[in-house]
């Protein structure tokens, strides 16, 4: 059985004008997208900024209401499930995001932002437990447990996306999003971050939903890759396929974008 | 993971919050940090005076600023009376004292009023949005657009002259700078990937209101603080001397109010004492403020949004 499976999934964000505020118009940031996604497999999301690939991802962990269409978790339909709900569920679902300065609260320290899961998901944890929980997941990617009482601001973008990385796998979830995680970090530390998150997905036999804008990247770590442009999927298939056959004349355009050596 | 290894070198010694980032900042401004002394010696001088306040209350006896003296009624400046004496003979420095007293319990007693409302409706309004949002700027809206002096003075008509007017009265109409403030603040930090990420490992609404964004707008307090302080010391100055203000006590605005009619006889030292007095402290929390926010907040800086 499919882990994800998303059906004809449409977000429509409104747009507002007039003097009273009304709504004028719409845009279809997600326009009737489905795709499901297997236990254990790492699924390729590319498409230009501005495509609806980060909102896609937004949606499926439910930060964002689905104006219409499907989401199915592990069997369960997440589509209106109301906060109480969700929350279980949340345990099994993560994201890690794009940008490695506003994604950790610059007002809390890292032992806090870690281990914030662990009190929403495992309260019966106590004090001692939570603290050599928090310093295995920071060794664990590649950090070190001394660092937990320190803030954000301390730390470098890579080991700021170690900390987010600590941070979604702290409730032991099935799922994870990557939103663009490497896209804003220094090409030498984009690759250890990669390396990091093929390591963990190994270990602890993780699926994600890799989304990027650089289809070298997506590439190198997906079984399948989706291609994405404005608000509709134009093309899916296995890695190697979409790499060397594609369909689409916008996959083409992408795949031509990617630098090569001469 | 070359980063890891690399960078781990570099970082500090102790764990750096950003609050002693803030004051490592402030403490190089030598300007502030005198003012911040003044403060602190107006913060000494108002417990003294509290202090004298209540023991004499307690024990049921006139204070000694109240006592009446006529034999030496409008005294010019003495070691005996360093700010002389007033019409009916009273030392004007141990009634300045009380104007120290009178002054901080306004300002703290409006900001107990100010601060919660304020930051409560401006983070409903940013965080909620919608129409939340649309009923709270409609509020603040309507509350701005009466003169400030004018709701100050018909609201102390309701609920009783005297401090309970003006604390009331200025706590429920100086909430909108503050308001409007917070909501910005949220508006903006409610689309930073945190929020994002606490909401995706369950935290409630409230939760992400009032742990995860709150710590990030709390510096916006502590400036709006420190800015409206003189401003209620001067509103009281003004309400007093209009007559609607405090009654039976020597507050500043009181004194003032009192030495204009005696001016002319040569009797300066009333009004140039409270003058001096109400100069100094708002001047010094002005530039206090000033430092705090270049310190907490450096975006901060142009932002007219003080307003209080």
């Amino acid at each position: 059985m499919a882990l994800l499976e998303v059906k004809n999934l449409k977000v429509y964000f409104p747009i507002m004008g007039g003097v009273i505020r009304h709504k004028v118009g719409e845009v279809k940031a997600v326009d009737d997208v489905s795709f499901t996604i297997e236990p254990g497999e790492t699924v390729g999301l590319v498409g230009e900024s501005g495509s609806g690939k980060t909102t896609i991802g937004r949606a499926i962990l439910r930060l964002l209401e689905p104006t219409d269409g499907q989401i199915v978790f592990d069997g369960h339909d997440i589509t209106r499930m109301g906060d109480g709900e969700l929350r279980p569920l949340r345990k099994q679902m993560q994201m890690v995001f794009q940008d490695p300065f506003g994604s950790l609260n610059p007002r809390m320290t890292i032992a806090s932002i870690v281990g914030e899961a662990l009190t929403i998901h495992f309260p019966q944890m106590d004090r001692a437990a939570r603290r050599d929980r928090i310093a295995e997941l920071l060794r664990r990617v590649g950090l070190k447990a001394e660092h937990m009482n320190r803030y954000p601001h301390e730390f470098s973008g890579g080991q700021r996306q170690r900390i987010g990385i600590a941070r979604a796998l702290a409730v032991e979830p099935k799922f994870i999003v990557c939103d663009e995680p490497v896209s804003a970090l220094d090409v030498s530390v984009q690759a250890a971050i990669i390396n990091l998150l093929q390591d963990l997905q190994e270990q602890y036999k993780l699926t994600y939903l890799f989304i990027a804008h650089d289809l070298a990247v997506v590439e190198h770590i997906s079984d399948h890759v989706l291609v994405m442009t404005q608000g509709k999927i134009v093309e899916a298939a296995s890695a190697d396929e979409i790499y060397q056959r594609p369909q689409h004349a916008y996959t083409q355009k992408l795949i031509a974008a990617v630098p090569k050596a001469f | 993971m070359t980063d890891t290894a690399a960078n781990s070198a570099a970082l500090a010694a102790k764990p750096q919050t950003l609050w002693s980032t803030a004051w490592r900042q402030f403490r190089r401004n030598r300007l502030a940090m005198i003012c911040l002394g003044i403060v602190a010696i107006y913060v000494g001088v108002f417990l003294y005076a509290e202090s004298v306040y209540w023991f004499a209350r307690l024990r049921d006896v006139v204070p000694s600023y109240k006592v009446a003296d006529f034999a030496a009624r409008n005294a010019h400046p003495s070691t005996a009376h360093w700010f002389g004496t007033d019409f009916a003979g009273r030392d004007n420095l141990a009634q300045l004292i009380q104007g120290v007293r009178i002054a901080f319990e306004i300002a703290f007693l409006t900001s107990a009023i100010l601060i919660p409302l304020g930051f409560l409706l401006g983070a409903l309004a940013g965080y909620f949005g919608r129409w939340v949002d649309t009923f709270i700027i409609w509020l603040y809206s309507v509350v701005d657009s009466v003169p400030s002096i004018l709701s100050i003075i018909s609201i102390s008509y309701v609920v009783g002259r005297g401090m309970k007017g003006i604390v009331i009265g200025m706590g429920l109409v100086a909430w909108v700078g503050l308001c409007r403030l917070i909501r910005g603040e949220y508006l903006k930090h409610k689309q930073r990937a945190y929020v994002a990420a606490a909401r995706a490992l369950g935290a409630g609404h409230l939760t992400v209101m009032l742990r995860h964004i709150a710590p990030n707008v709390l510096h916006i307090i502590i400036i709006v603080f420190t800015l409206a302080f003189p401003r209620f010391i001067l509103t009281e100055v003004i309400l007093s001397y209009l007559g609607v203000g405090i009654t039976g006590e020597p507050s500043w605005g009181v004194m003032i109010n009192d030495a204009k009619q005696r001016l002319w006889l040569g009797v300066w030292w009333e009004l140039g004492g409270a003058t001096a007095a109400m100069f100094f402290l708002v001047l010094a929390l002005n530039i206090v403020g000033d430092a705090l926010r270049d310190a907490l907040d450096p975006k901060l800086k142009t932002a007219e949004g003080s307003k209080a």
